[in-house]
């Protein structure tokens, strides 16, 4: 009984089913980009060094470019054709925010793609729940 | 010791269920809701006083809410006597940003029941009044428009109502 008591907590803990997925992703835990510290940048007007990319439903995040879902093909062309035009060495940070990483169907085809083409310091924002729960709620600056 | 582990995965498994509703509570009136309809009429939530209301928030950018469309098609179809006699309605609330994807959506899973959004994805202010902390996420309110039930899903959602109706027949 005990046994099954120490099993079934660790499991829990470890959130042993998630981690195939976690394998499976194209970011490393290191790429990942504090939301606090993108917004403390933004609110003292520190980022003339970064990109900041919604890959998402909307832009919310102050002073970010607007590429769109890019699960569709159309917006992966659209930040394929964006990032042309970007130094290869800038930090580039994507988010989406609809949904926990797990299930957003937007970061992966848009981190890949950074990889693909030679971006040196790819960033996803951290934003494991969503961006209402990670962004909004915090009071961190928005677009409008 | 095997009651230290009781405990542990007791609070880890209960924490999640309560910190999603901290706002949203059974027993409490349900927020109003008035938002346009993809024709730009207004729908409010109290306008449907006197119905058992299922509140759906979804987004056609939610896996598992598109998921569930055809099982509230079902359920709607199961109890469209009480709808056409006044004392049900589902109302979806859509956390859209795209128009065209909301409407092609509401073709595509044939919805005939009511359907609003402000087209503002998380920013909208209902997700704020709910509470919402994650899609799908839904709330039933009775005739009175106080909450009976707070995100229920699947064979839980489809017999709540069942039961509901059939009690109140």
């Amino acid at each position: 009984m005990r046994h099954f008591f120490m099993l079934f907590t660790a499991m829990l803990l470890t959130g042993s089913g998630m981690y195939a997925q976690q394998k499976q992703d194209p970011w490393t835990a290191d790429q990942l980009y504090e939301p606090q510290v993108l917004a403390d940048k933004i609110n003292q007007h520190q980022t003339d060094n970064i990109v900041i990319l919604c890959v998402g439903p909307d832009a919310l995040i102050k002073g970010s470019v607007d590429i769109g879902p890019t699960q569709e093909q159309g917006n992966i062309d659209k930040l394929k054709n964006y990032l042309k035009n970007v130094p290869k060495d800038k930090e580039v940070i994507i988010y989406c925010g609809c949904c926990p990483f797990v299930r957003c169907p937007n970061i992966r085809p848009a981190f890949k793609l950074l990889k693909d083409m030679g971006f040196k310091n790819p960033r996803l924002l951290d934003l494991p729940k969503n961006i209402k729960m990670d962004w909004l709620d915090k009071n961190y600056p928005t677009s409008d | 010791m095997k009651k230290i582990f009781f405990l542990v995965a007791l609070i880890i498994l209960t924490g999640s269920v309560h910190a999603q509703n901290k706002a949203v509570q059974i027993g409490q009136a349900a927020p109003e809701i008035a938002l346009p309809q993809p024709d730009g009429n207004i729908v409010t939530l109290s306008s449907l006083k006197g119905k058992l209301v299922l509140i759906d928030f979804w987004a056609t950018w939610c896996a598992p809410c598109r998921e569930e469309q055809p099982e509230l098609k079902a359920i709607y179809e199961k109890h469209i006597d009480k709808v056409k006699a006044g004392k049900f309605e589902i109302l979806g609330v859509s956390l859209d940003k795209n128009k065209t994807h909301w409407q092609q959506s509401i073709e595509r899973f044939n919805i005939d029941w009511l359907q609003v959004s402000d087209l503002m994805f998380w920013k909208s202010p209902v997700a704020k009044d709910y509470a919402i902390e994650g899609l799908p996420f839904n709330v039933i309110a009775d005739k009175q428009g106080k909450i009976i039930a707070v995100n229920l899903h699947g064979e839980a959602l489809a017999d709540f109502i069942n039961n509901y109706l059939n009690k109140t027949e």
